[in-house]
């Protein structure tokens, strides 16, 4: 591959997570390599079941695997407590999921604020409005996420994610519960914070043309990757 | 924004829910410092309504000598007398400080008083040597004002004067110079007798049983009643009030035939032993208060973090330790423990008073005056408690929150 390995934020080895289900051990990932650099927009593809979000959940350290080696911004993962990984999570990696889980008797600019209370770090009203103008709602900050559309919501989301300024933002389906028109302009925001902030972002998402706006696309079944092709991110910014 | 102001927001989530849950507590919280409070307040009642009998030593006719100090309390019927002259040989042992004979009887009096119907209605009459009682009760003095001015004592061996307590005074509309009337079946008459009198003092208001008694001399007692050299009690105060001394003393009268002796501190401590016989019950109702409250802090908190799993997921993702969570929802509890410690507490001192009255008009316990004592330090030990039963109620909640995985806790949250 032609990058440095200075450039690797993510390094996964023999990557597996099995499952036990009943007397049946569900191999949900099964010996995945991967490295991914810094300042890139990977997106993870496949059918229901292929194992996408068990890859992003031992990716971004919520989750340990069961076999392999995994290395997160020059961290070992592998065989750490849970509050060991929350360590490893915390100022680190962003998270936007499908569901925008925002506090509902917060105000946006507190729900942003969240994450700085678990880092212990003061919450700075500037660098609040500077993430929510990032994602085109400072006028907004007052309002509670019952007053916003859904979209809105998972900019708020996105918002709250990049507050402790991580290295790593992963979003698990962001557009899942988006229209088409505030799926594509979620996606383009994600896409313009790779730019802005030297983000890497890993994305998962069941929409193909989305998928394909990433610099790569990781394509997985039976929890395996079986295809690795580069994306067409300048769609993105047209 | 820190951990507590997060927890009452997570609170203010679901208003209706979590106000129930706080009034749980916080009934939880009036019962206990309200039966509290009662029992704090009884027990200082009966040392003072006792005290302020005035006397440290009683001699009464053999019986319950409880019924006896109970009937001195509150009036009644069925009195037993004993011999005048016990009262002429006491008063010359020596270890008398003083003594006084007193004479109580019950009288139908005229209707009139304030809400009463035509139906039947009695009154304590005490017969009393003036001189020697006001002397025991050194706390006795007239009222004062329009009607009362000009009051006093009877004059010797006046046999149609009387002086009527405060609240009898107040409650039969009575001043000084009225006249007022009492009806009595004499002893060993079938007829009641109606006598008239005149009212020659009113007594200022002492919060004791005196404030409703009607006083005369006990010689015109006596022939009212038809007991002529008969008394119910005579009180006396020691010179030296001591156990060994009660005791000499005791031993010299107890002698006397159909007479017992009977020491005020006995009484009370008997009296104040019955109501922490109560106490274990009302402890008892207390304790059931607060169990069934703790289940419905833990049921409602409970309820709040299963409802929160995939938000308590993110908060997890986005680098919240085992900890923090358990110290978020550990204060949920403790705030909704602390609140309903304050609002309970705050109730129980507003409707002391009611409680109170409610007391008093179910039960005539006899006692005047204020029986629900409020403290600070009845308060400050509820508030307390509610959060130490917050402190554990809230250990389960907050370690099933604290062990949830992220992972788990997001797909759960989305599913």
């Amino acid at each position: 591959m032609g990058f440095s390995v200075a450039d690797v934020i993510i390094q996964a080895r023999g990557l597996k997570r099995y499952y036990r289900r009943g007397i049946e051990t569900v191999k949900a990932l099964d010996g995945v390599d991967v490295d991914l650099r810094v300042g890139e927009m990977v997106s993870i593809l496949g059918p229901s079941g292929s194992g996408k979000t068990t890859l992003v959940n031992l990716l971004s350290g919520l989750d340990a695997p069961t076999e392999g080696t995994l290395s997160i911004a020059g961290r070992q993962v592998a065989g750490l407590s849970e509050d060991q990984l929350a360590d490893v999570r915390r100022g680190t990696m962003g998270f936007v999921f499908q569901k925008f889980y925002l506090l509902p008797t917060l105000t946006v600019a507190e729900n942003v604020e969240l994450p700085l209370m678990f880092c212990r770090r003061p919450a700075g009203r500037a660098a609040t409005m500077g993430v929510l103008r990032q994602v085109g709602l400072e006028d907004r900050a007052s309002h509670f996420p019952r007053e916003l559309s859904g979209g809105q919501m998972q900019r708020v989301a996105i918002a709250r994610a990049l507050i402790v300024e991580p290295k790593i933002l992963i979003a698990d389906e962001p557009t899942g519960n988006l229209d088409s028109q505030n799926g594509e302009a979620i996606f383009a925001l994600v896409r313009s914070l790779v730019a802005s902030r030297s983000l890497t972002v890993i994305v998962t998402t069941h929409n193909l043309r989305l998928g394909y706006l990433s610099d790569r696309v990781l394509t997985l079944q039976d929890g395996k990757i079986v295809k690795e092709e580069p994306g067409s991110p300048v769609t993105a910014t047209r | 924004m820190r951990f507590i102001s997060l927890a009452f927001k997570n609170l203010w989530r679901r208003p209706m829910r979590s106000a129930l849950t706080v009034a749980g507590v916080s009934l939880a919280v009036m019962v206990t410092v309200s039966l509290s409070g009662f029992i704090l307040g009884y027990k200082r009642a009966i040392n003072e309504s006792i005290d302020k009998l005035g006397f440290q030593v009683m001699i009464m006719a053999k019986g319950c000598p409880y019924e006896a100090a109970t009937m001195m309390l509150k009036g009644g019927t069925g009195l037993l007398y004993l011999p005048e002259e016990v009262y002429d040989q006491v008063r010359k042992d020596p270890g008398v400080e003083s003594i006084t004979p007193v004479f109580i009887g019950v009288a139908e009096k005229e209707a009139g008083g304030i809400g009463e119907s035509a139906s039947k209605s009695y009154t304590v009459v005490t017969g009393i040597e003036a001189k020697t009682f006001a002397a025991m009760k050194s706390w006795l003095t007239f009222a004062t004002g329009r009607g009362f001015d000009g009051s006093r004592w009877f004059l010797p061996d006046a046999e149609d004067e009387v002086v009527m307590g405060y609240e009898a005074a107040t409650y039969e509309q009575r001043k000084v110079g009225d006249e007022f009337y009492l009806s009595v079946v004499p002893s060993g008459r079938t007829e009641a007798v109606m006598r008239k009198f005149k009212v020659v003092g009113v007594l200022a208001r002492t919060g004791s049983q005196d404030d409703g008694t009607v006083f005369m001399p006990y010689r015109t007692a006596q022939k009212v009643f038809g007991r002529p050299a008969r008394l119910t009690i005579v009180g006396i105060k020691l010179k030296d009030f001591t156990g060994p001394m009660v005791q000499q003393f005791s031993e010299r009268w107890v002698k006397l035939p159909e007479v017992q002796v009977v020491g005020m501190e006995q009484v009370k401590s008997t009296l104040v032993m019955l109501v922490s016989a109560a106490q274990v019950m009302l402890t008892a109702v207390a304790v059931i208060a607060v169990v069934v409250a703790t289940i419905g802090v833990v049921n409602t908190i409970l309820m709040s973090v299963y409802e929160r799993t995939g938000e308590i997921g993110i908060m997890k993702a986005i680098g919240a330790s085992r900890s923090d969570i358990f110290q978020l929802i550990w204060l949920e509890t403790l705030a909704v423990c602390a609140l309903g410690a304050v609002a309970g507490c705050v109730i129980a001192v507003l409707g002391a008073r009611l409680v109170e009255r409610g007391i008093q008009t179910l039960l005539d316990i006899g006692i005047r005056g204020s029986i629900v004592k409020i403290t600070p330090e009845v308060l400050g030990a509820a508030t307390a408690g509610t959060i130490v039963v917050g402190f554990f109620a809230g250990l389960y909640p907050a370690w099933r929150a604290a062990s949830m995985r992220p992972v788990e806790a997001i797909r759960e949250g989305i599913d």
